[in-house]
């Protein structure tokens, strides 16, 4: 049978391999020049493992050196996702001013009430505040994404299938983040070795996701801006939608009235 | 495995369901040039009373008196299907309006959290009304009181909508007087 640790090297010196393969997409397609949040994350991702993998070998993975070291760049990497994620919101969003606000209000008091149902969910031990904390943004952040695609979606806004596939990596893995978060910490739960597997297997099928979707980014046209009417195409479009309604509604008020003096 | 471990599973696989959904493409969109045109076409609902005219039992009782009930019934089943197919029209045609409304909201410069969410609310509620509708017609219950929701219904989305249209025509004349409304929403983007 295979060692776990074995696996786990495996799967890390390949997904480290894929990062350099999407930091080179990014670079040949200029990418940077649309999404340099996202460009920035994807490097800094790179530089977490090569440093978390030299502080295990020099310090030894069950030091508090290396303890300190490696959860410290994973609240670095979160921000930087962070930064990515809202790039991303931006882009789709911010063209069209009122819809904007909504949202970006709604979805930062979402993502408060999500971390603080996780944070309570918690389980108050000590050693597992990072882990909790972690798992917390997590939720919060893949809630983010999906409520940015459902804004999308029900005003029928238009995305690029490239940051439609960043946004669904985003989503997936926070998922799978939180689901293997919650599965270590359960009574049950497997070794450490295992989550790390899972966790970079997770990371590894997002970077699979965001680099078709980079590769085919010779598509990608930068973001148009909203077509806005001018103003007598906009008179004309609002005194259509209340004429019609009006009709509607007389129409049907007709109908009210008619079946009460019936009865 | 404890319940809040679990709870946060199932919330990470709810998250997951909810994208499915979002990342499919919508029924219908249209742009502004489509609602346009959309709004200038034939309204279905103009024919509503004499739907629910021909769905009167006394506009055809009178056959069942002259003793030609296979006739009242085949003649009665013809106009439930009608209808039907009348209220799918009518559905189709509230959701093209809530369309507009959207084209609408993506122009507005301010949309309030309270209206939106109504108006979502309202599209639901017509959306099961017609549906409600429908069953009650194909069980043979008289559809009044559904009809009467439906016209409460259109009433609010009127409100909304002709308060939305207020607040982009005051935009419309703000724009006219410093050049035109696309000038300003390019310069309010950079």
């Amino acid at each position: 049978m295979v060692e776990p640790s074995y696996l786990r090297d495996l799967t890390w010196a390949v997904t480290a391999l894929l990062q350099l393969v999407v930091l080179f997409f990014i670079f040949r397609q200029k990418l940077f020049r649309w999404h340099l949040a996202f460009s920035a994350y994807i490097l800094a991702t790179f530089l977490q493992s090569i440093l978390v993998v030299s502080a295990g070998r020099y310090w030894g993975v069950q030091s508090m050196v290396y303890f300190d070291i490696a959860w410290g760049l994973q609240g670095l990497i979160l921000c930087a996702r962070w930064l990515a994620v809202m790039e991303i919101a931006k882009r789709v969003l911010a063209s069209y001013t009122g819809i904007w606000k909504l949202a970006s209000s709604i979805l930062f008091v979402l993502c408060l009430a999500i971390v603080v149902y996780a944070l309570a969910l918690s389980e108050n031990r000590w050693y597992l505040a990072v882990l909790n904390a972690d798992r917390a943004v997590e939720l919060a952040m893949a809630v983010f994404v999906v409520g940015m695609l459902v804004f999308t979606r029900y005003y029928r806004l238009s995305m690029s299938d490239l940051e439609r596939q960043l946004a669904i990596g985003f989503t997936l893995f926070s998922c799978s983040w939180v689901i293997t978060n919650s599965l270590f910490q359960s009574p049950s739960h497997t070794s450490q070795t295992w989550w790390d597997f899972f966790q970079i297997l997770a990371f590894f099928a997002t970077l699979v996701i965001w680099a078709k979707a980079i590769r085919k980014a010779l598509q990608y046209a930068p973001r148009i801006p909203a077509v806005l009417l001018p103003a007598d195409r906009l008179g004309e479009l609002s005194l259509e939608t209340n004429t019609r309604l009006r009709e509607l509604n007389d129409r049907l008020n007709h109908l009210l009235h008619s079946k009460d003096s019936r009865t | 495995m404890t319940l809040p471990l679990l709870l946060f599973m199932a919330s990470a696989a709810a998250v997951i369901l909810l994208l499915v959904w979002a990342v499919r493409p919508p029924r219908m969109s249209l742009t502004t040039e489509e609602a346009l045109e959309a709004l200038s076409q034939e309204r279905h609902y103009a024919r509503l009373p004499q739907i629910l005219q021909s769905l009167r039992e006394e506009d055809t009782e009178f056959m069942r008196a002259r003793g030609q009930s296979d006739l009242l019934a085949q003649i009665r089943e013809e106009r439930k299907r009608i209808a039907l197919r009348y209220l799918n029209y009518l559905l189709e045609e509230f959701q093209m309006l809530a369309e507009c409304s959207r084209v609408m909201a993506k122009l507005a410069p301010e949309l309030s959290a309270k209206g939106e969410f109504e108006r979502l609310k309202e599209n639901l509620r017509f959306a099961l009304t017609c549906r409600s509708l429908q069953w009650r017609l194909r069980l043979g219950l008289q559809p009044w009181d559904s009809f009467g929701t439906l016209s409460d219904m259109a009433g609010t989305i009127t409100l909304q909508l002709e308060s939305a249209a207020a607040r982009l025509g005051e935009r419309a004349l703000q724009a006219t007087g410093s050049g035109s409304l696309a000038n300003q929403g390019s310069s309010n983007s950079q």
